[in-house]
């Protein structure tokens, strides 16, 4: 299934550490169990990152999400309903 | 009846190695017991009341299977246990010997083991191990290990951890395996030992084992009756050893004391024919009351959806307080079936979703710029950029895709005119897969690290030709073997075309080898050609019938068979196009002279590529046209004579494609069999290129395509690799003066050219 492929190609990208997808109430779970810690904060995160750019510009809308630390790199790829969450490590 | 026990360590009888008695219990129950804490979470849903025991003591009970008596030392078997959870229930009774809301709760249990105990019905000697030993838990542990890594039934939410709190699996477990406080007598702390009263004393004010991240089951995870009883009806795991020698048996005589390490036996002995509790409705906080329902089974939903509901229950409970039950039964109601999660998985938007979410996450992955780069302690990483920028001709990127594009060979490129960098590359079909579509077209992303294609185009029949439909930026256009045009958009969802021309006498019947969209915005058309010298035009709107067809007929009779066409910068009614018996031919689309006009004869092979002059300047170059064919050479013409201007033969195999550079007006480059690349300047030296590389591997490479800006060129080979070259500042960008030289190079050109002739004709005169 194409979701799948797809899927297990970024799983298995270099660096990669894990991947969730989340959705606007719930989740669906992909991957370990620090998932549901991740998949929580990040929706928080994302929410207020999505309405501080609504509330600066009432047309724009967030697209991406990319927090840079000192250990690892999150991305965010946010839609109306969903979300894609992608952690990697970008020194590896 | 029932449930054995481990096996014991010496020839006792059971109620002297203190297994809990129903004695035992039964004191418990009238005692005044200790004072709760404020802090213990009372739910009716798992643990197993005060209440709970005292009926089942003074109850009927189960219908015992064998004629025991059921007396007051009789023991708490499973299937007291199991029937205790599946029937009714006690009415309350107003004046509880322990609380209102009496559980059983580590605390009793500690306050327990420091009391000192019921007076013994008979001369049972207590022990100070007088309570559920060591040894059942051990032997419970091992011989159904897969308690501590199995998810176990769904939590109850509102259970908290605390060291007051609940004894969880991996409290046990720990303590287990860990060295415990010293022992009080001279007792041996063997693994079949047992659980003394000062072990638990001493786990329970411990701080508790580290949790360890990879935990079995969850950090919540309670040994909760309902943990027990899915422990008992679960068919359990195949046992990894048969512990010390042992075997449980589940015999109905509880006399003998044979146990066999079965656990299939275990599981199955036990199951009494109930359905598993699967779905546990978790009531609110506020209900204290007793209420039976929430252990009855309700429903059948499978044990996995159980195990991920519970994973995902799981975290929460620990985290959360009390006040928060509400909202955590919430979610877990929204946490989703397996069916469910399948379903929305399968849907429109989460597909749409994912589609462009992952193609952005996967651009983002492939990026390896680090923008916190430090340059003081690195110059030497950068002095290799350096390096590059003087070479002639780089390799930029290579695009392949071990699915789609292995095995196949490129049979069209073209880069995109509104994104400069899309390129699409079409193939045709892999012999070594049969069963996969015959033609795919892959849209590749330069601009991007990620080594994917865009998009994943097929259709039925091998792609010969391929475009970027104009002035449609999301349609990609197709022609294939069978003579089909098919057209795909990147706007649906698809893979498969959305339009596609029929396969009728009005439209194609040969193979199409040449897609080209000419016009302008408002009036454009789609062209092609087959190898029958059919020549349609079709409006990208409608394609099931051509709005035009023309037959390419030399000399009223003669079909050309068309392998390639070119179309001069800014004319869309003359063209020219290339056939296989060698000859070029211009020809008009409309007009009284429509068809083919003029034959250009040179060639020796059949010609393969054609490319008009493109690059606009102050000289209008666009009578020069070149072509590539298999007798190894590359021809420059020009219209307004039929024999080649000049052929450029330094190659060594068949020249597959030729194309001017869109924006140098005297470059060119070539693509032959034998892996070369080779860039051409009129201007420096027209017996030799100017710039040449050769392919690794050297695949026969078939397709070259400039790309808009000239300053790289993509290749396709016979491989199904996409190779894109930088080409080198001084070789791609023109300079202010390249048009007039290229003028005096063709005026050089053309006399050389009639002193050749000239040359030749005296020789055959003489």
């Amino acid at each position: 299934m194409q979701f799948e492929e797809t899927l297990k190609r970024i799983q298995t990208h270099k660096g990669v550490i894990g991947t969730i997808v989340v959705n606007a109430e719930g989740k669906t779970t992909l991957d370990n169990s620090t998932t549901v810690q991740y998949a929580g904060l990040l929706h928080q995160l994302t929410m207020k990152a999505r309405s501080t750019v609504r509330d600066i510009d009432p047309q724009n809308d967030l697209t991406f999400l990319r927090i840079r630390s000192k250990k690892h790199e999150i991305m965010v790829a946010p839609d109306k309903e969903y979300l894609l969450i992608v952690i990697q490590n970008p020194s590896e | 009846m029932g449930w054995r026990g481990p096996p014991l360590a010496s020839s006792q009888p059971r109620t002297s190695t203190g297994f809990f008695t129903a004695q035992d219990l039964h004191w418990l129950l009238h005692s005044p017991g200790p004072p709760l804490a404020s802090s213990q979470p009372r739910t009716s849903t798992g643990f197993f009341t005060a209440q709970d025991l005292h009926w089942l003591l003074h109850s009927p009970g189960p219908p015992l299977a064998s004629s025991q008596p059921r007396t007051s030392t009789g023991f708490f078997t499973a299937q007291d246990l199991h029937w205790l959870l599946h029937s009714p229930g006690p009415p309350l009774a107003s004046s509880q010997p322990r609380t209102s809301t009496g559980f059983f709760t580590a605390q009793d249990l500690h306050w327990l083991l420091h009391s000192p105990g019921p007076p013994l019905a008979s001369s049972q000697p207590r022990t100070s191990t007088g309570f559920f030993t060591a040894q059942d838990l051990h032997w419970l542990l091992h011989n159904l290990h897969w308690l501590l890594h199995s998810p176990g039934p769904p939590l109850a939410s509102s259970q908290p951890r605390t060291s007051t709190g609940f004894f969880t699996a991996q409290d046990l477990h720990w303590l287990l395996h860990s060295p415990g406080p010293p022992l009080a007598s001279s007792q041996p702390r063997t693994s079949t030992g047992f659980f003394t009263a000062q072990d638990l004393h001493w786990l329970l004010h411990s701080p508790g084992p580290p949790l360890a991240s990879s935990q079995p089951r969850t950090s919540t995870g309670f040994f909760t009756a309902q943990d027990l009883h899915w422990l008992l009806h679960s068919p359990g795991p195949p046992l990894a050893s048969s512990p010390a020698g042992s075997t449980l048996h589940w015999d109905p005589d509880p006399s003998t004391l044979q146990l066999h390490s079965d656990s299939d036996l275990l599981g199955r002995g036990l199951r009494l024919g109930m359905a598993k509790v699967t779905q546990v409705d978790f009531p609110p906080k506020q209900s204290v009351s007793y209420s039976k329902e929430t252990q009855t089974p309700t429903c059948t939903q499978t044990h996995t959806q159980e195990e991920e509901e519970e994973e995902m229950a799981e975290p929460k409970p620990a985290e959360e307080s009390q006040e928060e039950k509400a909202d955590e039964e919430e979610k877990q109601e929204e946490d989703l079936t397996e069916e469910e999660k399948m379903q929305l998985l399968h849907s429109e938007e989460f597909m749409a979703f994912f589609d462009r979410g992952s193609r952005i996450v996967e651009r983002a992955l492939s990026e390896r710029v680090d923008v916190c780069f430090d340059y003081s302690g690195r110059d030497l990483e950068d002095k290799e950029g350096e390096m590059q920028a003087g070479a002639k001709m780089s390799l930029n990127r290579a695009f392949s895709d071990e699915r789609w594009s292995k095995n196949r060979v490129v049979t069209c490129l073209d880069w995109s005119p509104q994104y400069p960098e899309l390129l699409v590359a079409s193939y045709n079909n892999n012999e070594d897969a049969p069963h996969e579509p015959d033609g795919v077209a892959l849209v590749w992303n330069m601009k991007f690290k990620k080594t994917t294609p865009e998009y994943t185009f097929h259709c039925q029949s091998a792609v010969m030709s391929a475009a970027f439909a104009r002035f449609h930026p999301n349609l990609v256009v197709g022609g294939t073997y069978s003579g089909q045009i098919v057209l795909w958009d990147n706007r649906s969802n698809k893979r498969t075309p959305v339009q596609r021309t029929p396969l009728s006498a009005s439209a194609h019947t040969h193979p199409v080898y040449c897609v080209n969209v000419v016009g302008t915005q408002n009036a454009h058309n789609l062209i092609s050609i087959s190898t029958d010298g059919k020549m349609c035009s079709w409006s990208l709107d409608m394609l099931s019938q051509p709005q035009d067809s023309l037959e390419l007929v030399f000399k009223q009779s003669k079909a050309v068979a068309v392998t390639s066409m070119a179309f001069p910068l800014g004319d869309v009614n003359n063209f020219v196009v290339g056939s296989e018996d060698g000859s070029v031919y211009t020809a008009c689309r409309h007009g009284s002279k429509a068809g083919i006009s003029d034959v250009f004869e040179g060639h020796h092979g059949p010609v393969t590529g054609l490319s008009c002059h493109s690059a606009g300047g102050p000289v209008d170059f666009s009578h020069l046209f070149i072509s590539a064919s298999f007798d190894w050479t590359v021809k420059l013409w020009t219209t307004k004579s039929t024999r080649p201007l000049y052929s450029f033969e330094d190659s060594c195999d068949y020249v597959y494609d030729v194309m001017w550079s869109p924006t140098h007006p005297a470059l060119f480059a070539c693509v032959d069999g034998s892996g070369r690349l080779d860039l051409w300047n009129l201007n420096n030296d027209t017996e030799v290129p100017s710039a040449s590389v050769c392919v690794n591997g050297s695949p026969a490479l078939n397709r070259v395509r400039w790309a808009h800006s000239g300053r790289e060129i993509a290749t396709g080979d016979s491989d199904g690799q996409v190779l894109v070259y930088d080409v080198g500042e001084q070789i791609c960008v023109p300079k202010a003066d390249e048009w007039t030289r290229l003028v005096h190079t063709l005026v050089e050109i053309n006399e050389n050219r009639d002193e050749g002739e000239e040359l030749a004709a005296q020789r055959l005169v003489a």
